[in-house]
């Protein structure tokens, strides 16, 4: 024990002794020891960043999205259902029945889909929403299903705008249904994605903040000890520069400036993103629910015989619609949106006359001016925003990912580089004592 | 050094702010001011109604309607100068073409925009696959055929299980262009088997009559035993089984949009685009076309707008998703072509 004890302080006195060449050793030493650590825990930091954005990008944006989805998804189901009702069996609402039937097929999977998206053991709030929403989907389902036996038992007794009475009585339920547990379920799990993302977001930040520390502290000490060694080589052995050295220090610099950079850019833009892309996307596709909701309220008017509660409801939705698809969608979309409140106001009147088949002419036709073309008509400016704001948030996420791309191993390829220079920058000088 | 390459290239995007290649627009809608107004058949609905929502939203200077009176209606209509365009499940007869050409004061041509499959729509228990050739079909339709397990049935379907529930037939009861069709088809391949001719007002006896596709189809769903002919997206949207149609010699095939296809694609296509079907292997055999039937000349801005829109590969994308089949590129090409040739 004593001679490990002696080997271990001969090397330290080797190491620390005032001669010129120990010292150069210390300082090569002590370089490359701070290369390496900066190097490494930069790419560990850029790797934990990288992480973080994929998370972003394939788990926390595709569920908030997939939650709105099914919001909407489930919005226009009840409302392709009232479309169904409201065709009746007449011959001259065919088109408008089997269109609306192939529809509420294609949302009934959209919302599938959606709850498998949502569903996912680390989510364990969710899930129970999830798991709710899937068993109230369910008995929704059933009572659509007695819904159409009843007017189908009906046969043509029942025209259009008038379903049968038992018809009726299973829609109030299925209806209520979708309003009073599956969409307020489905915002909870909107609300609970978007603090998912928020969290996400939060979680990059911080990550982010501890890559530019190491950057400035590890870095600052790396150029430190880097032009320090060129100053004590430049005196001791009176050369002025010493290239490979040089070349080492400005690589150094080149690396955290660069890296500083693209972490400050990519956090811009991805922010950005957030801003001006994905949350005027999740807010359009919450408008455009409810706007295919109030749509519906339209015919659920009609077809329950001009109960006033779903007047009231159209009003509701509508004063929604009226702050938000302006500021989100655009003037244009919001002149679209007062065109189709004035064709609901027509239909309701015409309700209201008892004038129920010309109602249901105006509300399924696709004329100018009829309620199916000008919701359409609407809807398409709301739907074009919100695959604008989209397109341009997958085009900042994408950029992102490629900007991060290589930036694992870049710093490790500088560090090699980085220690490669120094000893090269060094060796002749050692030579010099052999 | 290699997976170091793409950060340094985005770097130099990032920091002069652009963002990555914005994918290419699809090509606009060719808009044209003024109105539209068509009439005819009702298979092709779902298709036109989709096209004139679609042309409407891009085009806030364009209406265009149509009414879904039939097709011989429709073609009645146009003769007698209503409408600029009438959509007809079968081509004008020679002594229409003449009329039409009078109305026109030239050519009148047809545009072949919209195709689908007929599918027979069953519900025995039990069976998950059905084979059915001509001669079979005429012998349920006739009532020749009565129960699900005779020998005719069972010859064409040798390792199905096939119960001996009656066979519940279900027609058209009204006039319809896919019960002329369906009685062309059989008069054409079932030979003998059928003797009731063709046309769109059912002939056979017996059966349960339904009047409209929908009824049809509901009829099917809920009588046991039941078979019936209904446009497909009928039997679609309705989650019903289809039968297979065909023979031992070219091979048996469903109503699916590829089969459809072949059937088209194998078709003689006449100078004037009318398609004279002659399905071959793999190809379904029962597939209704629905002709647009315009002025070659003095069809207005407007019109040709419309049409070249319902022939563009985005107007076949939009009336697949209403439910019908797209047409083949080669066909979409020609008729493209025609349209591009109204004056």
């Amino acid at each position: 024990m004593p001679a490990v004890m002696e080997a271990t302080r001969n090397t330290f006195d080797d190491i620390v002794r005032p001669q010129t060449p120990a010292r150069l050793r210390l300082w090569t030493g002590l370089v490359i020891g701070a290369a390496g650590t900066l190097l490494l825990s930069l790419a560990l930091v850029m790797s934990q960043v990288q992480e973080q954005v994929r998370i972003i990008g394939t788990e926390a944006t595709p569920r908030a999205v997939a939650a709105a989805d099914l919001y909407f998804a489930l919005s226009d189901l009840d409302a392709q259902v009232t479309r169904m009702l409201l065709a009746g069996d007449a011959d001259e609402t065919a088109s408008s029945r089997i269109d609306a039937l192939a529809r509420y097929k294609e949302r009934g999977r959209q919302a599938d889909a959606d709850l498998r998206a949502l569903t996912s053991p680390d989510a364990a709030v969710a899930g129970i929403y999830v798991v709710d929403l899937t068993d109230g989907l369910a008995v929704y389902r059933q009572r659509v299903g007695q819904a159409m036996t009843a007017q189908e038992l009906a046969g043509g007794e029942q025209p259009a705008g008038r379903p049968a009475a038992g018809a009726l009585g299973h829609y109030t339920q299925a209806t209520n249904l979708l309003h009073q547990r599956l969409l307020p379920d489905a915002q909870k799990l909107l609300d609970e994605s978007r603090r998912e993302l928020d969290e996400a977001y939060a979680d990059k930040r911080s990550t982010e903040s501890a890559a530019t520390a190491v950057a400035v502290l590890l870095g600052g000490t790396l150029l430190a000890l880097l032009v320090f060694l060129q100053v004590w080589l430049a005196r001791r052995f009176r050369r002025l520069l010493n290239p490979a050295l040089l070349t080492a220090t400005g690589l150094s610099l080149l690396l955290l400036v660069t890296s500083a950079l693209v972490l400050g850019a990519q956090e811009r833009r991805l922010a950005e993103a957030r801003d001006a892309g994905l949350t005027p996307y999740l807010e359009l596709a919450r408008l455009r629910a409810v706007g295919y909701d109030a749509s519906a309220d339209t015919s659920r008017y009609l077809v329950s015989a001009n109960l006033d509660r779903y007047r009231k409801d159209f009003d509701a939705k509508a004063a929604t619609l009226a702050g938000g698809v302006g500021r989100v969608a655009g003037p244009e979309a919001e002149r679209r949106w007062q065109a189709y409140q004035k064709v609901h106001e027509r239909i309701t009147g015409l309700a209201d006359r008892g004038r129920t088949a010309e109602a249901v002419g105006a509300l399924t036709g696709i004329r100018r001016g009829d309620a199916a073309f000008d919701f359409a008509y609407y809807d398409a400016a709301v739907a074009a925003a919100g695959e604008d704001r989209r397109a341009g948030f997958d085009r900042a996420l994408r950029t992102a990912e490629l900007t991060l791309t290589g930036w694992v191993t870049l710093p490790v390829v500088t560090f090699v580089l980085v220690a490669l220079l120094v000893l090269a920058g060094v060796r002749k000088r050692l030579a010099e004592y052999r | 050094m290699r997976r170091a390459f793409p950060a340094m290239v985005a770097v130099l995007a990032l920091v002069a702010g652009c963002d990555g290649a914005r994918p290419p627009e699809p090509p606009a809608i060719a808009c044209a001011a003024g109105s539209v107004s068509g009439q005819g058949s009702s298979a092709q609905t779902g298709a036109v109604n989709a096209w004139i929502q679609n042309y409407q939203i891009a085009c806030a200077q364009a209406a265009i309607e149509y009414a879904s009176t039939g097709s011989g209606a429709g073609v009645r209509a146009f003769l007698a100068g209503t409408g600029d365009f009438a959509g007809t499940d079968t081509p004008l007869s020679a002594a229409e073409q003449k009329r039409a050409e009078a109305r026109c004061g030239g050519t009148a041509v047809h545009l072949p925009l919209v195709t689908g499959p007929i599918a027979f729509v069953y519900n025995v228990a039990g069976v998950d696959a059905l084979h059915l050739t001509p001669a079979t079909l005429a012998g349920i339709f006739s009532g020749k055929v009565t129960v699900w397990n005779d020998p005719v049935i069972a010859a064409d379907n040798p390792y199905a299980s096939l119960p001996a529930t009656r066979i519940q037939p279900v027609h058209r009861s009204d006039s319809s262009g896919t019960t002329d069709t369906f009685t062309r088809y059989l008069t054409a391949q079932a030979g003998k088997a059928w003797a009731h001719g063709s046309g769109g007002t059912w002939r056979a006896p017996g059966g349960i009559g339904q009047r409209g596709s929908h009824r049809a189809a509901a009829a099917v769903a809920r009588t046991e035993g039941a078979i019936g002919y209904v446009e497909a997206s009928y039997a679609r949207v309705n989650d019903l089984p289809v039968a297979w149609l065909g023979d031992q010699q070219r091979g048996f095939a469903a109503p699916s949009d590829y089969a459809t296809g072949r059937a088209i694609e194998s078709a003689r296509i006449t100078d004037d685009l009318r398609l004279e079907l002659d399905p071959g292997n793999g190809a379904y055999p029962l597939v209704t076309v629905t002709y647009q039937v315009v002025c070659q000349a003095g069809a207005g801005e407007a019109t040709r707008g419309f049409l070249a829109y319902a022939a563009s590969a985005a107007g076949q994308s939009a009336a697949a998703y209403a439910g019908s089949v797209p047409l083949p590129e080669s066909l979409r090409a020609r008729v493209a072509d025609a349209v591009a040739g109204l004056r």
